[in-house]
């Protein structure tokens, strides 16, 4: 079962893969939508350090952490429609596969994201807050005004980075019948009968790989844009803090 | 369908005897890219041109690509590729009927290499160039100053963002199904196969793995302590006059 590899056969992949490209993205803007939402909430519930309720979020935080992605998406992808047809009476059977992808992204990310959003919050000086709230700003006009402008610029370079992990993360959305960039390349690869898999995985690689490097790219742009003075000391922590973020 | 926890627990069982392989999963890989990844990690701090060049592709590519879609490359290209080196060494060996765990280890091992390397360059450079210099000055050769002053240090710093990589890896591993290796998610999905019951079966080896990722934490967390113990050298002084 010898096939000859098909150099030019990768652009040819390539151009069929890449309107699936809008599915991906899809999937990871609603999942990030989902995610830092969610993580916003887990986040603030950490920083007004009421006992239950952190120890709840980090509960929350460490077990998603802990568990593969894979498990997660499957347990979302068998469990939900029983909790929601048992519980509520919704019938999911004509619910799109993109839905159980975004709830379980949503929930990966909104870990990652809640870990984000606390140390950029914290990293702002308390000095801040007061300084806002002493001339006057209410205690939610500081926060918008004051505090979540510097704190999205502090989160930037770990955002990216956990954005790098959920594209990546986001590859397995096939496993559950999800078309995207991934499914389609393994669709096409079924169709074939698996001539060419070679090719269509190498076209896949090279696509998610260019994405990924573009993201790095338009982050470290952002960084220079936003806090020119700020992006060595960033450069520095999150050489630690990027780790941290990663799983 | 109701909620079968008889099964719950005769999966649990039976997902556990795929507890070795996980485990060999993650740590066979973690052994054989130590090495590699910290010769990685040395050449790119020297900026050795050429070789610089190379690793750090290496590195952006295999960190930039999802880890499924390596899995899926690495095993429909490895044995072909395995297969034509053998033959054209002319060592009889039927490629086709290894164990695939064997092509897992490569997968997981190169994933590794590159994951790791970007942690021990990280962590020499934490290390501050004061040390080598006070190091060869007192007479130490710059390898001798590496062996006995930096990497101590460096692996200290090291070792929490070596366990995030070791508790990834083992998420990792989940994926080794797809491979037909028998680990952990393989042998609870063959179980949830039967009955069709998926969530029973998802929610015990969401269970186990939250546990194995709790151990492989708190065992860095004691290395941590047990190695980090110079930098704390007041902590010390307070269990001395407490005891």
């Amino acid at each position: 079962m010898k096939r000859p590899f098909d150099f030019w056969y990768i652009f040819e992949a390539i151009l069929d893969l890449l309107p699936y490209l809008v599915s991906t993205f899809m999937m990871l803007i609603l999942s990030i939508l989902g995610g830092t939402i969610l993580g916003s909430i887990l986040a603030w519930t950490k920083i007004r350090r009421r006992p239950l309720a952190t120890g709840f979020a980090d509960f929350y935080i460490y077990i998603i952490r802990a568990c593969p992605p894979i498990v997660l998406l499957f347990l979302v992808f068998y469990g939900l429609p029983e909790i929601l047809l048992r519980g509520f009476g919704i019938d999911t059977n004509h619910f799109s596969q993109l839905f159980f992808v975004v709830i379980t992204f949503s929930l990966l990310f909104s870990a990652t994201m809640a870990e984000v959003i606390r140390s950029a919050v914290a990293a702002i000086d308390k000095g801040q807050r007061e300084a806002a709230l002493s001339i006057g700003l209410s205690d939610m006009q500081a926060f918008i005004r004051i505090i979540l402008p510097q704190a999205t610029i502090i989160a930037l370079p770990n955002f990216a980075n956990s954005l790098i992990v959920l594209l990546k993360e986001g590859a397995l959305a096939y496993t559950i019948g999800f078309i995207d960039v991934m499914g389609k390349g393994i669709l096409m690869i079924g169709n074939q009968y698996g001539a060419h898999a070679l090719e269509i995985y190498i076209a896949l690689g090279l696509l998610y790989w260019s994405i990924t490097i573009f993201l790095e790219q338009v982050f470290q742009k952002m960084e220079m844009k936003f806090a020119p003075d700020k992006v060595y000391r960033v450069e520095k922590r999150s050489e630690k803090e990027r780790r941290k973020h990663e799983f | 369908m109701n909620f079968n926890l008889d099964f719950m627990v005769a999966t649990f069982w039976v997902s556990l005897t795929g507890l070795g392989v996980t485990l060999k999963l993650t740590f066979i890989p973690l052994l054989l890219a130590t090495p590699i990844a910290f010769a990685f990690a040395i050449i790119r701090l020297k900026k050795n041109q050429g070789f610089y060049q190379i690793i750090t592709f290496y590195i952006s590519l295999l960190r930039g690509t999802p880890i499924v879609l390596q899995i899926l490359l690495f095993y429909s290209l490895l044995p072909s590729v395995l297969n034509a080196l053998f033959e054209s060494l002319q060592i009889e060996l039927d490629i086709f009927s290894l164990n695939p765990i064997i092509y897992a280890y490569i997968i997981f091992t190169l994933n590794s290499v590159a994951t790791l390397s970007e942690v021990f360059r990280s962590a020499l450079l934490a290390v501050q160039n004061g040390q080598l210099e006070a190091a060869k000055t007192i007479g130490l050769t710059s390898f001798q100053a590496y062996v006995r002053i930096v990497i101590p240090q460096a692996l200290v710093s090291a070792l929490p963002n070596i366990s995030n990589t070791t508790v990834n890896l083992l998420k990792g591993t989940s994926l080794a199904f797809l491979m037909t290796v028998k680990e952990i998610t393989a042998l609870a999905k063959l179980e949830a196969a039967y009955g069709y019951n998926y969530i029973e079966a998802y929610i015990t080896i969401f269970v186990i793995y939250v546990l194995l990722a709790t151990v492989i934490q708190l065992l860095f967390g004691f290395l941590e302590k047990r190695f980090g113990r110079y930098k704390y050298p007041r902590n010390r002084e307070k269990e001395n006059l407490y005891a």
